[in-house]
């Protein structure tokens, strides 16, 4: 017999939930790392993106899938003062772009928003059924 | 099996069930940042399934409440595996799952009383 099979939407909002903290934790790390010059690797911090994927065929919840570096060029900064520079005077940045980091984290809060939209939704349905037993 | 009793026995069983889920919950949120913590879960709804019978009966005293480590959700860097989402997500059920057994339990009562009153 099966059982815990009911109240799929609230574990379908959940998992959006999920994914869309983590990609809120990708996104400050980006910001966070926006000037980071050492990235661990010898070379400066790269961007982070995060993938999604459904976790199950057709109807499901959404699952972080992988976590890839974004691998467009640095960005070069003439700063001959400082001790990481080149012999041409450029030090490599992140290839951080922060508009675009504030565009993504509006989106990934917006759609936290509704997954949360989504939860309270189903909930008040549930609500209205049981109103049906008083 | 006798109708009135029993429906109330399951009521009362799936009641204990969720009050003891709502108090691991509220385990697993006060330790979302205790390192090396893992959620616990109740288990009953599955030992319900295994205990009844084809003809839908189940002897609820041998249905034990069982407290487990799901070991489900990915854990972080400090051993822990509590996700804020997640626990809230059972509380919307568990809450939901509490309304539906009071109010089928108020209507088993309503039942009675009904049958009381009509002389």
């Amino acid at each position: 017999m099966r059982v815990d099979s009911s109240f799929g939407p609230i574990d379908v909002a959940v998992s959006g939930l999920q994914a869309q903290s983590k990609n809120l934790d990708i996104i400050s790390s980006n910001v966070a790392n926006a000037r980071t010059i050492d990235g661990g690797s010898g070379e400066p911090y790269r961007r982070l993106e995060a993938l999604f994927k459904t976790d199950s065929e057709g109807v499901g919840g959404v699952e972080l899938d992988e976590i890839v570096a974004d691998m467009s060029d640095f960005k070069k900064v003439l700063d001959p003062g400082s001790p990481a520079a080149d012999e041409q005077g450029y030090v490599s940045m992140p290839n951080v772009s922060l508009p675009t980091e504030m565009i993504n984290l509006n989106a990934a809060t917006r759609a936290y928003q509704a997954n949360v939209a989504v939860l309270k939704r189903y909930q008040a349905m549930i609500e209205a059924t049981l109103e049906l037993l008083r | 099996m006798t109708g009135t009793t029993s429906v109330v026995d399951f009521l009362q069983a799936g009641i204990k069930a969720e009050s003891l889920r709502q108090k691991a919950i509220a385990n697993n949120v006060a330790n979302l940042k205790t390192p090396g913590y893992r959620r616990i879960a109740v288990k009953f709804e599955q030992l319900l399934a295994e205990a009844m019978n084809s003809r839908g009966e189940a002897d609820l005293d041998q249905v034990e409440l069982e407290l487990y480590h799901p070991n489900e959700t990915a854990v972080k860097s400090n051993g822990n595996d509590v996700s804020l989402e997640v626990e809230v997500g059972q509380m919307v059920k568990n809450s939901l799952r509490h309304k539906t057994y009071i109010r089928l339990l108020n209507k088993v009562y309503r039942q009675i009383e009904l049958a009381i009153d009509s002389k």
